[in-house]
């Protein structure tokens, strides 16, 4: 087993160097915090970045009121404990109309509650410039992602359309309408993350630590029933399992993994040992062919 | 110039923790095209390296057998298409970004397109790199198209290049004819500046000296190519280098003041003397902060914030650098540049200057020449289009710290940018530059169109290469008079 530490600080410093990058040359960024890992990192290396000033931006979460309680417990803790501003954005139209994650398919639920909620957020902020913890190792069509995300008139992205990146000069002068997503993970691979996190002992979303949880099969998924909403099937019956996840969403579009997994050592460990990619757990990625390329095209991260 | 200080200094070696730390990360750009086999080497790499999650492995050896591609074999080259319109062609059309880690390196492949009309994207990968993969098929040797993919790795100043004879199963593993593949390119590489060259006989598809020793080389002593790119020495940085730190933005909480940045080459330590190169003014280094606490040094790749004995009144944009070896004030520069945009360079068009994190109006700008990378011949030309690699002369609104590229390519590298629509149209590397006058003041020559037209000028039309000959004049008029002392202004 690797334990290679050794490159995480060149990673950090080139995040470091882009959120700045993006600060300076911006006149309204945001933070686009989803609680995860990922956010997680995101967020300590924005604290680095200006430090010993706050980062000079928002935090925005995009709630779909589908997430796991203990996500929401641990945004409001962390925007608490470093002072930073934070807005909470729910589609309370699409709430209104009843859609949810049961009765809808993930390609409508994610339209609605997530990118149509995302673009209305960036908009009512007057926001040009989202610093979001994409990375590129994540997905196919992430691979070609540029660091400076540029996004037309209405949020989308037109692949051919995206600025060439030529050695870490970072050109973030807009045209008209344009706003852009800036991917300071770029770069980093799910492995990095958690040694980054155990390196700088950060502290993550319990859930993504091994426990006693209950969960209900659906397929080859699991799903944890994280509250009374869940809609059980005819002889569905939750059970005890000991699991863990391995990324965070709307509970009951997230799969769950067994794993012993129970504190930040194994799970670095299981993480580099892993043989299902990362997103497998994601319902909404598998939807039709070339999911996320096309919900990228309408405006989702 | 510092290049003559630095030989005068004696070079002082980093310690062996310092250098693993800085070659922990390489950059391995693939040149070649899908004929070479290029994604099936890099499919290979990441197959081999276990950088494949088994999910993806399943959807890879199931999409194989609906392709065809190979027989039974797996079509490597399915991990790598990433969007949708390149799936459907069958193309690689952009750069794609890849990661995979050994025990003691983690690896970065940069994947660009080989072909000559995306010259663009390899250049812009090549940005990028410290190692570049030239792939050449076993049947068909070193190609006009090879030494097109050398020369633009060396116009971005990679040292170090691994030439993967791919296929040589293809050739029933012959020695003498990947000898004879390997003296070609060696002789075609002797005029680049490449200080690492090495040969490596490899069968993607199979494997073969990929990450697994073939049995088939039984002649060949070399490191296979996984062993080769897990010793290459990256590290690249005189370590004499001047002190060069492009400032991001000042950071200001409560009484501190500090300068953010990356230190684009060599190094600083508390108790440091240092220029801000544009004003000439000096101040003493206070502190390297960070949120780990301050540092007793920092050096090339580090970001941190230098905190300052006198407020220097600088903001975004100003270089911090060695007081003795500094950057060129410049506001007269030579470049060679590749043209990124679809809209070809317009010299009517207005253009900025991104260097290090500077923003610098372009006054005027022409293009003295065309360089055919497969020939290496150049053309004098006016014009220059996508994909073209040219040689320009540009002329700044106000001076900008650069330095050549040859010497220090971190802050001797740039971007044009649109104005308007701010598209980024051109990256280029600075070849020579001149500090102007400094201020332009009540003395200020005005070299206007009536004057030009009137004589420098008087035999040209209104035809676009006439045109084009008219700035190229009023640019060499400017520059000479500039270079004994006299502020001039273009206005035409």
């Amino acid at each position: 087993m690797t334990a290679l530490v050794s490159h995480l600080k060149l990673l950090e410093a080139e995040s470091i160097h882009i959120f700045r990058e993006a600060a300076a040359q911006f006149r309204s960024p945001v933070l686009l915090y989803s609680i995860g890992k990922d956010s997680t990192v995101l967020l300590h290396l924005a604290r680095k970045a200006f430090w010993p000033a706050k980062p000079p931006f928002p935090l925005l979460h995009i709630d779909t009121t589908w997430k796991f309680r203990d996500m929401i417990a641990f945004r409001d803790k962390t925007a608490r404990e470093f002072g930073l501003d934070l807005i909470v954005h729910t589609n309370h139209d699409g709430l209104a109309r009843g859609i949810n994650p049961f009765d809808h398919p993930p390609s409508v639920y994610t339209d609605i509650m997530k990118t149509q909620a995302l673009k209305a957020a960036l908009d009512a902020g007057g926001f040009d410039a989202a610093f979001g913890g994409a990375r590129r190792d994540e997905e196919a069509s992430r691979a070609k992602e540029r660091v400076f995300s540029f996004r037309a008139a209405g949020h989308r992205w037109e692949p051919r359309r995206q600025r060439p990146e030529m050695w870490n000069l970072l050109n973030g002068r807009l045209g008209k309408g344009e706003t852009v997503r800036v991917f300071p993970l770029s770069n980093w691979t799910e492995g990095d993350v958690w040694r980054y996190i155990a390196l700088e002992k950060l502290d993550v979303v319990p859930l993504y630590f091994a426990a006693e949880r209950p969960v209900v099969r659906r397929g080859d998924q699991l799903i944890m029933v994280d509250d009374e909403r869940i809609k059980l099937e005819a002889g569905e019956r939750p059970e005890m399992r000991q699991i863990r996840f391995r990324t965070l969403g709307c509970w009951p579009l997230t799969a769950a993994v067994e794993s012993d997994a129970s504190d930040i050592d194994a799970v670095v460990k299981e993480t580099l040992r892993a043989k299902i990619s990362e997103r497998a757990g994601r319902l909404i990625d598998h939807d039709q062919a070339g999911a996320m390329e096309m919900k990228k095209r309408e405006g989702y991260f | 110039m510092y290049v003559a200080a630095l030989r005068e200094e004696i070079a002082v070696s980093s310690s062996p923790e310092t250098r693993a730390q800085s070659g922990a990360m390489v950059h391995l750009l693939t040149c070649g095209s899908v004929d070479d086999g290029k994604s099936t080497l890099i499919g290979r790499l990441l197959w081999d390296a276990a950088a494949v999650a088994e999910d993806q492995r399943a959807a890879v050896m199931h999409a194989s057998q609906n392709r065809m591609v190979n027989g039974d074999k797996i079509d490597f080259s399915l991990l790598l298409d990433g969007l949708q319109a390149e799936r459907e062609q069958g193309i690689t059309i952009d750069i794609a970004w890849r990661y995979f880690e050994t025990a003691d390196r983690r690896f970065v492949i940069i994947d660009a397109p080989g072909h000559e009309q995306y010259t663009r994207n390899m250049a812009t990968g090549a940005s990028h790199a410290d190692v570049a993969i030239l792939l050449v098929d076993a049947r068909h040797g070193v190609k006009r198209q090879t030494r097109r993919h050398a020369a633009i790795c060396d116009l971005l100043g990679i040292k170090n290049v691994v030439l993967a004879v791919n296929k040589m199963d293809l050739i029933d593993w012959s020695e003498a004819r990947f000898r004879a593949i390997e003296a070609d390119f060696r002789t075609m590489a002797a005029s680049f500046g490449f200080t690492d060259i090495a040969a490596i006989p490899v069968a993607a598809l199979p494997g073969d000296n990929v990450m697994r020793r073939s049995a088939a080389t039984s002649w060949y002593n070399g490191p296979t190519l996984l062993d080769h790119l897990e010793s290459i020495d990256v590290t690249g940085e005189v370590a004499s280098a001047p002190f060069r730190m492009p400032v991001q933005l000042v950071v200001r909480d409560a009484d501190f003041r500090g300068y953010a940045g990356t230190v684009a080459s060599g190094r600083i330590r508390p108790g440091d003397r240092i220029v801000d190169a544009r004003s000439g003014l000096g101040a003493v280094v206070r502190g390297i902060t960070t949120m780990d606490g301050d540092l007793a040094s920092a050096r090339k790749g580090d970001a941190v914030v230098l905190e300052l004995d006198t407020d220097l009144d600088i903001s975004r944009g100003a270089v911090l650098a060695e007081v003795l070896r500094r950057p060129t004030n410049a506001d007269v520069l030579e470049a060679r540049l590749v043209w990124l945009a679809e809209t070809p360079f317009d010299p009517e068009a207005g253009y900025l200057l991104r260097t290090g994190t500077d923003l610098t109006p372009v006054t005027s700008m022409s293009i003295s020449a065309l360089v055919d990378f497969e020939t290496l011949a150049s053309e004098p030309a006016h014009a220059c289009a996508v994909n073209d690699i040219a040689d320009c002369r540009i002329l700044l609104g106000r001076p900008a710290a650069l330095d050549l590229f040859a010497d220090l390519p971190a802050t001797g590298s740039f971007v044009l940018v649109n104005a308007v629509d701010g598209a980024t149209v051109a990256g280029g590397i600075v070849t020579w530059a001149q500090a102007g006058a400094s201020t332009v003041g009540d003395n200020v020559f005005v070299l206007d169109q009536e004057l030009l037209a009137r004589g420098l000028c008087a035999d040209l039309g209104d035809s676009p290469a006439d045109l084009a000959e008219f700035h190229r004049r009023a640019q060499e008029a400017a520059i000479l008079l500039r270079s004994v002392g006299i502020p001039v202004l273009i206005e035409i």
